[in-house]
């Protein structure tokens, strides 16, 4: 069978940057957050995690840095997402412009709460 | 219009890579979903901590245990399957004709099963364990 893919010239510009943006992201996500799922969810588990056990690992900047990355990356990355399916049902030129300065300001309030808790958290004395 | 014609939007093509897709979507979906609630819940910690409390409670309830290995399921797979995407897109785009791409998307499905079975056993006993306290 002869199936050939052939080359074509892509436009160049915010769509383009948001397509390359869901695989480059994509790569570093994958490290982060199953690391992040295997430790909490699978070796740890819900039943031993509290609010202490959140102040054991934001006690020094290293767990920090690492769920801030984990934040940014894989919440862009799923908003994005969500902009293109989206993006598949509505079709009006205002619609779309609509819908993406609602995903942007949901991705920035998100983006913004999580980031203050992460580094404004301050363990209780112990 | 039926579920599968929905799911597809207007790109209308039949067999295995379709349903990858519409696998990846509704996995990347439901992630973003949890994902939302997960950042604000754990925000608590930072702005009302008691909620952090009752939050995590809600959690060790059988339901929420089930959907916990639903979401790893669907972290597996998409993670997975973004893969095999980004690899052939990226780096080798002659990959992507019929033939490879069925192979490779069967692949895909066993090696996450592969994944994920030990994890549900493991997440599962944990949720059998604390039944009932
Ligand atoms: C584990 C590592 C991950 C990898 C390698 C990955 C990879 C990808 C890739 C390559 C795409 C583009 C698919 C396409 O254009 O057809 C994509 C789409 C998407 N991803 Fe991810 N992803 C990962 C994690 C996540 C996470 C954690 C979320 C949620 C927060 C997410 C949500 C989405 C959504 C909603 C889409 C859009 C699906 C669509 O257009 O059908 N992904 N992902
Ligand atoms: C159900 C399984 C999961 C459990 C039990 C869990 C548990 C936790 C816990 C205890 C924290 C507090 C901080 C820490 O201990 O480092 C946290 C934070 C975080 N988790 Fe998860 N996690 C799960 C799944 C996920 C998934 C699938 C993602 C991303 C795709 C994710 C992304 C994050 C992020 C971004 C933070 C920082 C939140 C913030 O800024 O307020 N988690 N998680």
């Amino acid at each position: 069978m002869t199936t050939q893919t052939r080359k074509v010239e892509v436009p160049q510009g915010w769509e383009a940057f948001a397509w390359k943006w869901m695989r480059y992201s994509g790569v570093l996500i994958f490290i982060l957050a199953w690391i992040h799922v295997l430790i909490q969810d699978i070796l740890v588990g819900v039943y031993k995690i509290d609010i202490n056990y959140v102040a054991g690992r934001w006690h020094g900047g290293f767990w920090r840095v690492y769920d801030f990355l984990l934040l940014f990356f894989a919440f862009s990355h799923g908003m994005n997402g969500t902009r293109q399916v989206l993006a598949d049902y509505i079709h009006g030129a205002g619609a779309r412009r609509a819908l993406n300065w609602i995903l942007l300001i949901i991705w920035a309030v998100v983006v913004v709460i999580g980031t203050v808790a992460i580094f404004g958290f301050t363990p209780p004395a112990a | 219009m039926s579920f599968k014609t929905a799911m597809e939007g207007y790109a209308k093509y039949e067999g295995l890579g379709n349903w990858a897709f519409i696998l990846h979507r509704l996995a990347g979906l439901g992630v973003i979903l949890f994902l939302i609630i997960h950042v604000l819940d754990t925000a608590a910690v930072y702005f009302k901590p008691s909620l952090y409390a009752e939050a995590v409670s809600l959690y060790r309830s059988p339901v929420f245990g089930i959907g916990e290995i639903i979401l790893v399921l669907c972290v597996i797979y998409h993670g997975l399957n973004g893969l095999r995407i980004i690899y052939f897109d990226m780096i080798n785009p002659n990959l992507w004709t019929i033939e490879i791409n069925r192979k490779s998307v069967i692949w895909t499905w066993i090696i996450t099963l592969v994944l994920w079975l030990p994890a549900a056993v493991v997440m599962g006993s944990h949720i059998i364990e604390h039944l009932g306290s």
